[in-house]
């Protein structure tokens, strides 16, 4: 069974904002609703100057602290890894927004869901890529099975020895390189 | 066209699976999403490939349209230039189509700002007359026609401006590439090259940005050359979005790349790095240019740049030995770096650099790319309009210029001068978009006829005598394209949803009907079904076939890498000595000159460039793209802090900002990303139509500082010839 995962190479993102469009786009999100927010990170002194953009959303994290929380258990993980919302339980109490450290969720203000990124998980099960992967502009996402020593997300972490954003914060399915 | 069945909210919405599912708490991922195509069956996905329109690209995208809806737009995977993949413009722009701030009638304007709607009827009956009468009156050649072109209107555009006998067609690249094109043209006989970015081993970029100014392609390409190793160097006074894919950033003092690129040709020549069997070959006027350019050397450039001397030799040096995969990329906005009063002449510098490295027709180097033959209509059925009498508006002013794209600004210096007395304007914010706009404003007032064709209220529709409502991109379908390139191909693009709008028109529909009001339907006596065979004729691919492909390439037609075309300069080959130069009364050899202004210690030079979000001002009206403006400040203006600190202005202040033409009120990013001696400003906000909710008061306007001016040359909009002085206000 698939363990699903992905890598975010700032080292290659413009920041053009395709992913974040492509996603509110893909999951019919009001304007002011996004799953992928954006840190900007600027070192050094005029010349000498570097500048990273870090694209955050849900990390789906192994032991997510926002399934432990939610008092109905309508966010759940899959088998697969992938921390999905049941809109139908979620009574919008915000308990998960709190409880996420990466601030990765959101609530719809039409439903009162709180919803965040499900790794496009009905373009996953077709055998697609998520709408942020497929669109990035400079190939700086990658998506796969990171139980699959074989993929080429795991080929990917392995080579640029790619860590998650925050690993003191726990185990998460999302690996940067920076 | 591929069928699909997909749905998320229509899932989340049919829930009586979900809820069964969930209530199982850790569901497996295989059974969810049997429960989701279940749940969602009923939403049929059509997949309709098209092109795009968020910006003069024309990446190739496929349509995802639900229940007769636009659900999401992916790229083409077969177009060159989208290779799969769309930019935030492009995801976003599309939205156009169920803007509430639409067109949805022909209207009239009855008084300042205030309009009527009118039929179409009306408005082709009125038009016409009014064109007619002034044609009798002064000559076609008081009529003028602007553009920024996409597919359909690059055909029938200047068909029907050529109808009426008027050779005025013009296009937005006045605050584009105009200085570029010129500068190309005169040295190797074509406005522009293509970059071989994957195969190059070193990339110069001068105020180019692939992640600023996107096409897709172009960043896998660079990402793709960075993977293999390759040096990538950006010359920018600021440290655009491209920076994280580059080795180098050379902060050059704006205004001065011609220098820098005068002094890299110095080193190459003088250290022997110089390509003589090209040069032998296929250029001529070396030994002038080489005498020419023994004053530019690197520590004369260090002067004027800023950039270290050593920096600019190493540079050179390593170009040369990397070459011919090497160059100096093409750009596009107003080479390089945007605007200047020396930018003609620094494209015609960058031109010979990559002549001197010897890059043209080479593997990673600068390519001439091969064009699809397309067929063209029978002339004894469809006759094409009479060559017009008077030469285009501009070209006596301007001999240098790009003539097919023209000067645009001619028309509103020829409407204040009472000479131009009618414009038309289609998908072309010339108002706001084309240098000053009290200027543009005054002279669009002064014609007696401005007729605006659009999707949306925008400024230039605003003064516009007649408003006549374009269908969106979405909902029509148009003129192939004909992409050039390595590999030549075509694209069409096509109707993915019914009009949303009865009353709104695509826009072969409007030039036929209103050409025929004027009396010139005679050359448009065809359908844009039958226009598009005829084209396609020649290729052996069929109407139905290019519609379901959306996109097709021509392998079999690929370009011969090393097999240098006979270029179209006059000579045939590279020009380093140009005759048409000399007739038109500039220097034959390329040199030196000094940017029409500059910033004194207590002001700033006044920069703009593009962001990943924006394009035009067509794109600031879109909630889904403004957004993110609003989400993350991206409306503010750049400065450095050593010069912010001196100023006392901190980040996020609220400052004014003050030129010759206007004051502006904005906040500030404080930035080690961009010289001290500039401001930037991104485009294009400082939307003043308030029919357009969502742009309207967002930002300011780049172009209200700037004066109306033309470049010397090329006739281009000198934009970035603009000094400020900045102090903090309370905001």
């Amino acid at each position: 069974m698939a363990r699903y995962g992905m890598v975010i190479d700032t080292r290659k993102c413009v920041g053009c904002y395709a992913c974040r469009v492509s996603c509110q786009m893909q999951n019919e999100l009001p304007v002011e609703e996004s799953y992928i927010k954006f840190y900007e990170k600027e070192t050094g002194v005029f010349p000498n100057v570097k500048n990273e953009i870090i694209p955050v959303q849900c990390q789906h994290c192994e032991d997510a602290p926002c399934v432990s929380v939610c008092p109905t258990k309508a966010t759940y993980t899959t088998k697969e890894g992938i921390v999905l919302v049941d809109a139908d339980k979620c009574i919008g109490c915000k308990y998960c927004m709190v409880a996420c450290h990466y601030g990765a969720r959101t609530q719809d203000h039409n439903t009162g869901v709180v919803e965040k990124c499900r790794f496009c998980a009905e373009l996953v099960a077709e055998g697609k890529q998520p709408a942020c992967v497929s669109t990035c502009i400079s190939n700086a996402r990658i998506f796969g099975d990171l139980d699959d020593p074989n993929s080429e997300v795991s080929k990917a972490i392995v080579k640029m020895n790619a860590q998650p954003l925050r690993p003191d914060l726990g185990k998460a399915k999302i690996y940067y390189v920076r | 066209m591929v069928e699909t069945k997909l749905s998320r909210r229509g899932f989340i919405k049919a829930s009586a699976a979900t809820a069964a599912l969930a209530s199982a708490g850790t569901v497996g991922f295989n059974e969810w999403s049997k429960n989701y195509v279940k749940a969602g069956a009923n939403a049929v996905v059509k997949e309709i490939p098209s092109t795009c329109n968020a910006c003069s690209s024309k990446c190739g995208m496929i349509g995802h349209v639900k229940n007769g809806r636009l659900w999401k737009l992916t790229g083409h995977p077969d177009h060159p230039y989208s290779k799969g993949k769309l930019c935030a413009r492009g995801h976003g722009y599309a939205t156009v189509v169920y803007s509430k701030d639409r067109l949805t009638q022909p209207l009239k304007r009855i008084g300042e700002k205030k309009f009527e709607p009118i039929s179409w009827e009306q408005a082709y009956r009125e038009i016409a007359e009014k064109l007619n009468k002034i044609i009798k009156a002064h000559g076609p050649q008081s009529v003028a026609l602007t553009e920024d072109p996409r597919a359909s209107g690059k055909f029938y555009s200047p068909r029907f401006i050529n109808a009426l006998g008027s050779a005025n067609y013009y296009t937005h690249h006045v605050v584009c590439s105009n200085a570029r094109d010129a500068g190309f043209l005169h040295t190797v006989g074509v406005t522009a090259t293509s970059a071989d970015i994957s195969n190059a081993k070193y990339i110069m970029f001068i105020g180019r940005s692939y992640g600023d100014g996107i096409r897709p392609s172009s960043v896998q390409s660079l990402a793709s050359a960075k993977d293999n190793g390759a040096k990538i160097v950006i010359v920018d006074p600021r440290l655009n979005n491209t920076g994280n894919l580059a080795t180098e950033w050379l902060a050059i003092r704006p205004g001065t790349d011609l220098a820098l690129v005068l002094a890299m040709s110095h080193v190459l020549i003088k250290e022997n790095l110089h390509d003589m069997e090209f040069i032998k070959n296929f250029t001529v006027g070396f030994e002038e240019y080489a005498q020419e350019l023994k004053k530019y050397t690197p520590e004369w450039a260090e002067g004027i740049t800023g950039i270290p001397a050593d920096a600019i030799t190493r540079i050179a040096t390593d170009m040369g030995k990397a070459k011919p995969k090497a160059l100096i990329e093409q750009s596009w906005r107003g080479a390089f770096g945007c605007n200047y009063e020396n930018s003609t002449e620094t494209g015609r510098a960058v031109a010979m650099f990559n002549a001197l490295l010897g890059n043209y027709q080479q593997k990673g180097g600068s390519i001439f790319g091969g064009k699809p033959t397309l067929g063209k209509l029978d002339k004894a059925k469809h006759p094409s309009p009479k060559e017009p009498e008077v030469p285009k508006a501009g070209s006596k002013e301007f001999p240098i210029a790009y003539p097919e794209n023209g000067v645009a600004t001619i028309v509103a210096k020829e409407a204040l001068e009472g000479k131009m007395k009618a414009a038309i304007y289609y998908h072309s914010n010339a108002a706001l978009g084309y240098g000053n706009p009290k200027v543009m404003k005054e002279a669009l007032s002064k014609m007696d006829l401005v007729v605006a064709i659009d999707v949306q209220m925008s400024e230039t529709a605003q003064l516009a005598h007649y408003v006549l409502p374009e269908v969106t991109y979405i909902e029509r379908d148009e003129v192939i394209e004909g992409l050039s390139g390595k590999v030549p191909g075509i694209a069409l693009r096509q109707q993915m949803v019914d009009k949303v709008h009865p009353e709104t028109k695509p826009i072969h529909e409007i030039y036929t009907e209103l050409a025929k009001a004027c009396g010139v339907g005679q050359y448009f006596n065809f359908t844009l079904d039958e226009l598009n065979e005829t084209m396609l004729a020649p290729t052996g691919i069929t109407y139905k076939q290019l519609r379901e492909k959306g996109t097709i390439m021509f392998p079999n037609e690929e370009i011969t890498i090393g097999e240098l075309p006979k270029l179209k300069t006059p000579s045939g080959k590279v020009e380093f000595y140009s005759e048409t130069y000399k007739a038109a009364g500039f220097k034959p050899i390329v040199e030196w000159i000094e940017p029409k202004v500059s910033p004194a210690d207590d002001s700033f030079r006044l920069i703009t460039g593009k962001q990943a979000i924006h394009s035009h001002t067509q794109t600031a009206n879109i909630p889904i793209l403004m957004q993110i403006t609003k989400d993350y400040d991206l409306e503010r203006i750049w400065i450095n802090p050593v010069r912010a600190k001196a100023l006392g202005i901190k980040d996020g202040d609220m400052v004014e900002l003050k030129s010759s033409e206007a004051t502006s009120k904005i906040r500030v990013k404080v930035t080690e990303r961009i010289h001290p001696e500039a401001i930037f400003v991104p485009s294009h906000y400082g939307i003043t139509s308030k029919d357009l909710k969502t742009g309207y008061g967002v930002g300011f306007g780049y172009m209200e500082h700037v004066p109306f001016d033309f470049e010397k040359w090329s006739g281009s909009g000198n934009i970035h010839e603009v000094i400020v002085k900045v102090r903090k206000v309370n905001g």
